[in-house]
């Protein structure tokens, strides 16, 4: 009877142990969320992040999985929305029961699920929206990998300011009217203020404009030479192109979207050889031998649409992955957010700085590499190595 | 078999329904709607309060545009007055739900006389340009006022509590945005059939002949712009309850279209077919996952880089098939099953 009564309370014990284990975990395998851009005019961002998963998964996989554990990403799309990004969610944490979350879009659409993450205490790394907001405040379960645009723009302007400056410099903005505007300009202030720079004139613009023939047009007329360059993808080519029409000769610093081969193909025909500052790496060993290893994982079609974002949320990946590793068998999502809490120059391979999120901000890459197309071959050289600004 | 109506005294005009099968219809539907959170899973309860919501945006919608003939697309801008108002009482000044919802309506419905009193003499598209612009503005006023609005930030949502319950998930959410659906239904369907709603159904068939007949084109065009948007005010006060967190992005101007979508695929100037078409289009994204889910392998490459795009194009594909094959819309194929019915066995 007394073993009985053991060999009952142990069952209850396991059966208890089972229910009280996080959801997205198994024996066999580990789910991971990505809530992404994969319809509408951005979904080339989409693809681009969700292959950074892929390829992650694939070779942590290939390597024996998290401590014997596979992980399997399950996306959804949120077709840049807010509201979809929040729905999306809710059907990863309640359907498909993921353990934690990788890919993420937009700031605001971050934001919309802000708080499904903080209320489910889903472990999460956001690659792709770099923005104050995200991690100010802090949210206990969230860890943000890139630099802010305020710290892109900055370093570039300090670039152009120390080495490439034209003579009787003028210098202008074209930014969105939106949060991501904001911090562009907030880059921008800083240099003008710290470097005494001549500012000639500040344009906003609503997202969504696609003729910047008047904007570009006041900017001839304010004498601009150097232009911090605001828009993004068709919009900043636009930009470019309108200027060209006008014959201005500028040094241009751009958004870091702007290296993706989508937007250089938009904008290099206007024959500028634009700055962009991006905390992933361009170009070097490190892209090359990247590269080497996706092709094992992905098709020659989806290696095509593969860019900066890849990279981003194959990074993100890794270090969630390396956290989960650190819990052993016990995987819990309280472990996880502690080891993500604790990591310290955990190893990019060179694509990135080197991550930590030991800080009271949880943030790190934010370190910024300045970079230099070549409007004629459309390819970039790396100016400077990675530095905080 | 029913053979005809005969009302015999003005109340029975106006009756909402003399047909105790219909009445035994909702009552089993409200039922069933009451019931559903008993079984059902909280991303089913999420889609429904989403569902719901685009309910009472379509509602109000049908209002101006199904009742009066008014064209609108400014739907984004009065829901993104709804939702701000509603965050902005509830975060920044404290005021409970119960106050900031209806206020949030109530400030939509002032804020469309703004744009309802220089549309008065306008029509068709050129009424259209106009809300749509309107939509413009308030995004502008948005971002531009951080010391109201907290500009490109946003505003989380949080807290709304009645009688101590937190009602921003799960059930209380469901049933609370299930009592003010019925609510705006129930209002929307008497005030169709009042002095008022004919008025705008006149108003809506030839607006010279209403003028004619005595109706105050000016005062009842502009009531239309009110009550329409104290309805849609209420529906974007909804929304950041649910959501949580709003900021300019969740209001584009691709909800007003879709606004318009809802109650043209419902059926045009039907209060139910508001309802059918806005329950549809909510759910129509996630009956085209499902039949994906069945057929295709989750591992394909095909799969992983086209399904989205797929789902799209079919999400199009499926309202212009409908509207080329049932231009009255669901209350159309609705009223066309009804029929068949009532008649059988000599339905044709």
């Amino acid at each position: 009877m007394r073993m009985r009564i053991i060999a009952l309370s142990a069952a209850l014990l396991a059966s208890s142990a089972v229910f009280a284990a996080d959801p997205g975990v198994t024996d066999t395998e580990i789910r991971i969320g990505d809530v992404n851009i994969m319809t509408g005019p951005a979904s080339f961002i989409g693809r681009a992040v969700s292959l950074g998963s892929k390829i992650a998964a694939s070779e942590i996989n290939a390597n024996g999985g998290v401590n014997g554990r596979d992980i399997v990403i399950v996306t959804e799309d949120d077709g840049y929305v807010p509201s979809r990004s929040f729905q999306a969610l809710t059907k990863l944490i309640e359907v498909d029961e993921i353990f934690a979350l990788n890919g993420t879009s937009g700031t605001a659409n971050v934001l919309a699920m802000m708080p499904l993450i903080e209320e489910n205490n889903l472990p999460t790394v956001v690659t792709t929206a770099p923005n104050e907001l995200i991690y100010n405040p802090v949210r206990p379960s969230v860890f943000t990998i890139g630099a802010s645009y305020e710290d892109a723009f900055f370093g570039q302007l300090k670039y152009i300011h120390e080495n490439l400056e034209p003579e009787n410099a003028v210098y202008g903005i074209i930014r969105q009217e939106d949060d991501f505007g904001v911090t562009v300009e907030a880059g921008y202030d800083r240099a003008v203020r710290e470097f005494g720079l001549k500012d000639g004139i500040r344009l906003h613009y609503t997202r969504g404009t696609t003729n910047f023939a008047t904007e570009v047009a006041q900017m001839n007329a304010a004498g601009v030479n150097v232009l911090a360059n605001g828009a993004i993808i068709a919009g900043a080519a636009n930009v470019l192109s309108e200027a060209r029409k006008l014959g201005m000769e500028a040094q241009v610093a751009a958004v870091w979207s702007e290296n993706m081969p989508p937007s250089v193909g938009l904008s290099a025909p206007a024959g500028y050889d634009y700055l962009v500052g991006d905390y992933v790496a361009l170009t070097g060993p490190a892209v090359d031998e990247f590269l080497e290893r996706a092709r094992q994982y992905v098709s020659e079609e989806e290696l095509a649409g593969l860019n900066r974002y890849t990279y981003v949320t194959y990074i993100g990946l890794k270090v969630l992955a390396h956290a989960m590793e650190q819990c052993g068998q016990e995987l819990t999502r309280t472990c996880t957010v502690e080891q993500l809490r604790q990591i310290r120059d955990f190893d990019t391979q060179g694509l990135s700085g080197a991550i930590s999120f030991d800080n009271d901000e949880q943030l790190s890459g934010t370190a910024i590499a300045i970079y230099q197309l070549n409007a004629a071959d459309k390819t970039f050289k790396a100016l400077t190595d990675f530095v905080e600004y | 078999m029913r053979t005809g109506h005969f009302k015999e005294s003005y109340g029975q005009l106006v009756a909402l329904s003399d047909s105790p099968v219909a009445w035994s219809w909702a009552g089993f539907g409200i039922a069933l709607l009451i019931a559903a959170p008993l079984v059902a899973h909280n991303y089913f309860l999420t889609l429904m309060v989403a569902a719901m919501i685009a309910v009472i945006g379509a509602v109000g919608l049908n209002m101006l545009t199904g009742t009066t003939g008014l064209i609108s697309l400014g739907q984004s801008g009065f829901l993104a007055v709804g939702a701000y108002t509603n965050a902005i009482l509830m975060m920044d000044y404290g005021w409970p739900v119960l106050l900031s919802l209806p206020a949030a309506g109530l400030v939509a419905a002032l804020v469309s006389l703004l744009v309802g009193v220089p549309s008065l003499r306008l029509k068709g598209l050129y009424l259209a340009i106009t809300t749509l612009a309107f939509a413009f503005i308030i995004n502008h006023l948005i971002l531009h006022n951080e010391w109201l609005t907290h500009g490109p930030n946003g505003i989380f949502v949080s807290g709304a509590k009645i009688l101590d319950l937190e009602i921003q998930r799960g059930r209380p959410l469901y049933y609370f945005v299930l009592a003010v659906t019925v609510l705006v239904i129930v209002f929307a369907l008497n005030l169709q059939r009042s002095r008022i709603g004919r008025a705008w159904l006149a108003i809506r068939d030839h607006d010279i002949a209403a003028r004619v007949m005595g109706i105050d084109l000016v005062r009842y065009k502009l009531l239309a712009f009110m009550v329409s948007s104290f309805i849609v005010g209420i529906a974007g006060g909804l929304i950041s309850l649910q959501i949580r967190f709003i900021n300019i992005d969740v209001f584009a101007l691709i909800l007003s279209i879709e606004a318009l979508a809802m109650i043209i695929l419902g059926g045009l100037g039907s209060i139910a077919g508001a309802a059918l078409g806005a329950v549809f289009l909510s759910f129509l994204p996630e009956a085209i996952r499902y039949v994906f889910a069945l057929f295709g392998d989750p591992n394909s490459t095909v799969y992983t880089t086209y399904v989205y795009e797929i789902r799209g194009i079919s999400y199009g594909v499926v309202i212009v098939l409908f509207l080329r094959f049932k231009p009255d819309g669901l209350i159309g194929l609705w009223r066309d099953a009804r029929k068949y019915w009532s008649n059988w066995p000599l339905a044709y």
